[in-house]
């Protein structure tokens, strides 16, 4: 069995992220760290799950961006990945998730795997979007926010449950290649292992320049990133840690919220 | 896109309309202006609530009725919704951004050529407004294609008046049996629902901010100084095992209306923010000044809450109960 998991390298932290209010675009500072979107981390723990419990199954790990990005990949490689595979888009601005998709979809066409794995969004542009339209593009079933899964390779097929609002789940049978979302908590995803790091290091990852991939048009684009407008009806409670806290308490006073 | 018809995919649970399809209405007036949308409904028996809908809000309403579309299930509400969009050269489709909206709207733009933004929270000037990262930046997309496909955020439009107007017009539609690659069984309900949290005034609720499990003990002490408080979880806090899931709030967990709600390092992103907009009076707490959740904070501190909590309890100690 061959899965593909689409794996998003995001910034670490979102709190020193700045914009430039003259292009609207983000601005990483110099020294900004990049790690693996945390939910595709759980994609990737359980493509290697199912790798444990099927014999001869290969991982890809892929993922699309910048020179950078194949440091998410080489962690990838180090948690288990057999694999990694680098679409090489040296773009930083605004990539709708059309564009991405279109890329793995050309690339995965050709590749036959059996199951695509991707984790249920991103940090960072929170669109869910990407793994529902590779599956689209590709013309295959796709279940989202997968919190449990069973591959039946005997009757081709996979079932998943879907995690709803309130928690509730949806049982969905799809028929093999399938496209699952993974929802986190889904299962505990491992930290790499010092020997598969060791080996991740030498081995080398297959590059693909994006602009060779055709893809079609995007069909959107961005008027630029802007921080929000002031708080709509919020006070900021203003003054030193001490007056913060004593401000606070005569608030929830007043409010006879504190007795 | 002057002439585009604006179609509202209606989502239901357990038979029943959800409210999120109803705020649609309030998107659809923002682009539509003075038209009217059309409401279609896929499901096993939707003439009722077709009519109900027709009835509280004057739109039109179409029953997509057939015995294999009881369940949600991507592709065959997919293709149900689709004998009529196809029609359409210029359309607006708008879902609520929901597990059944998120999860259908890639697939309705693939099939229609259509331009697909999700997880809106206003529009205007031709765009489109989505928080993203964590709801700390806003994102203005703008569509260039003529059929749109929209993901609205639950609670992002309030619900329109109660109108009283002549109802719509109801169509039923039988759609046609088909196999499809997927298949949808059934749905089982949530069992982690917790009395301690849905019944408590005052909810203290953790984020992956508090940075270590072990700064849990200042959440849960923050919350004993409060008679019937319980302690609640963003989801991520749940994920890394640092809470039972039965603690967390949001979309995908427990919504809670409280008297007071302090939110101890939540960022804010909308999933967590939609299981609290019943409570009273929320307190935020965050040392980054623009984290989401001081767009819905009543009262905002920006500070380390390692720090602050204790020094909180401190001064709670000091003046001591009157």
């Amino acid at each position: 069995m061959k899965i593909l998991v689409c794996i998003k390298q995001v910034p670490d932290s979102f709190e020193t992220l700045q914009i430039d209010e003259r292009t609207g675009r983000l601005v990483l500072p110099a020294g900004t760290a990049f790690r693996m979107n945390r939910f595709d981390e759980f994609a990737l723990e359980e493509a290697l799950l199912i790798k444990e419990t099927h014999r001869d199954t290969l991982v890809h790990a892929l993922s699309v961006g910048p020179e950078r990005v194949s440091a998410a990949l080489q962690r990838a490689l180090g948690m288990g990945a057999d694999h990694g595979i680098h679409i090489l888009d040296p773009f930083e601005g605004y990539r709708s998730p059309f564009t991405v998709a279109s890329f793995i979809a050309t690339f995965a066409r050709t590749r036959r795997y059996d199951i695509i794995l991707a984790g249920v969004m991103a940090e960072d542009t929170m669109a869910c979007q990407t793994g529902q339209l590779i599956a689209a593009l590709l013309d295959l079933p796709c279940a989202t926010s997968v919190m449990k899964e069973e591959v039946h390779l005997n009757r081709g097929q996979i079932t998943a449950e879907r995690e709803i609002e309130g928690g509730s789940r949806e049982k969905v049978q799809l028929k093999l290649p399938a496209v699952l979302t993974i929802q986190p908590g889904i299962n505990v995803p491992r930290y790499p292992s010092f020997s598969k790091v060791m080996r991740a290091r030498t081995c080398a990852q297959e590059r693909i320049r994006a602009g060779d991939i055709e893809v079609p048009e995007p069909r959107e684009s961005s008027r630029g990133i802007h921080f929000p407008e002031a708080a709509s009806h919020g006070v900021f409670i203003q003054g030193s840690p001490k007056e913060k806290a004593l401000k606070l308490i005569n608030i929830l006073h007043q409010k006879s919220l504190l007795s | 896109m002057e002439n585009s018809r604006i179609y509202i995919i209606a989502e239901l649970r357990k038979g029943r309309i959800t409210q999120e399809t109803f705020e649609l209405l309030g998107f659809a007036h923002f682009i539509g202006k003075e038209k009217s949308p059309v409401f279609l409904l896929p499901g096993k028996n939707t003439e009722e609530p077709a009519r109900e809908i027709s009835q509280k809000t004057g739109c039109d309403a179409v029953a997509l009725t057939a015995r294999h579309l009881e369940h949600y299930n991507t592709l065959s509400y997919a293709h149900a919704v689709l004998e009529i969009l196809v029609k359409e050269d210029e359309a607006w489709i708008c879902l609520p951004h929901t597990s059944m909206g998120y999860d259908l709207a890639p697939r309705l733009a693939v099939l229609l050529n259509a331009a697909c933004i999700t997880g809106v929270e206003s529009a205007g000037h031709g765009s489109l407004r989505r928080p993203i990262y964590s709801g700390r930046f806003k994102e203005d997309i703008v569509p260039k294609t003529p059929r749109v496909v929209v993901t609205v955020l639950p609670g992002a439009f309030p619900l329109c008046e109660k109108r009283t107007g002549p109802a719509g017009r109801v169509t039923v539609v039988e759609v046609a049996c088909k196999e499809h690659l997927s298949q949808t069984l059934g749905t089982e309900e949530a069992e982690h629902t917790d009395r301690m949290i849905r019944d408590a005034e005052v909810i203290v609720a953790a984020g992956r901010g508090i940075g270590k499990k072990e700064n849990l003990s200042l959440v849960k002490q923050l919350a004993n100084l409060f008679p019937r408080s319980a302690v609640g979880a963003s989801r991520s806090v749940c994920d890394l095992g640092w809470l039972e899931y039965r603690h967390q709030i949001g979309a995908t967990g427990q919504s809670v209306s409280p008297r007071l709600y302090i939110a101890c390092g939540i960022s804010g992103a909308f999933q967590h923010v939609s299981g609290i907009r019943g409570a009273q009076t929320i307190v935020a707490v965050n040392r980054d000044p623009h984290a989401a959740i001081f767009q819905v904070a009543h009262y905002c501190i920006v500070e380390d809450l390692t720090t602050f909590i204790p020094l909180l309890i401190e001064m709670w100690a000091q003046k001591g109960p009157h």
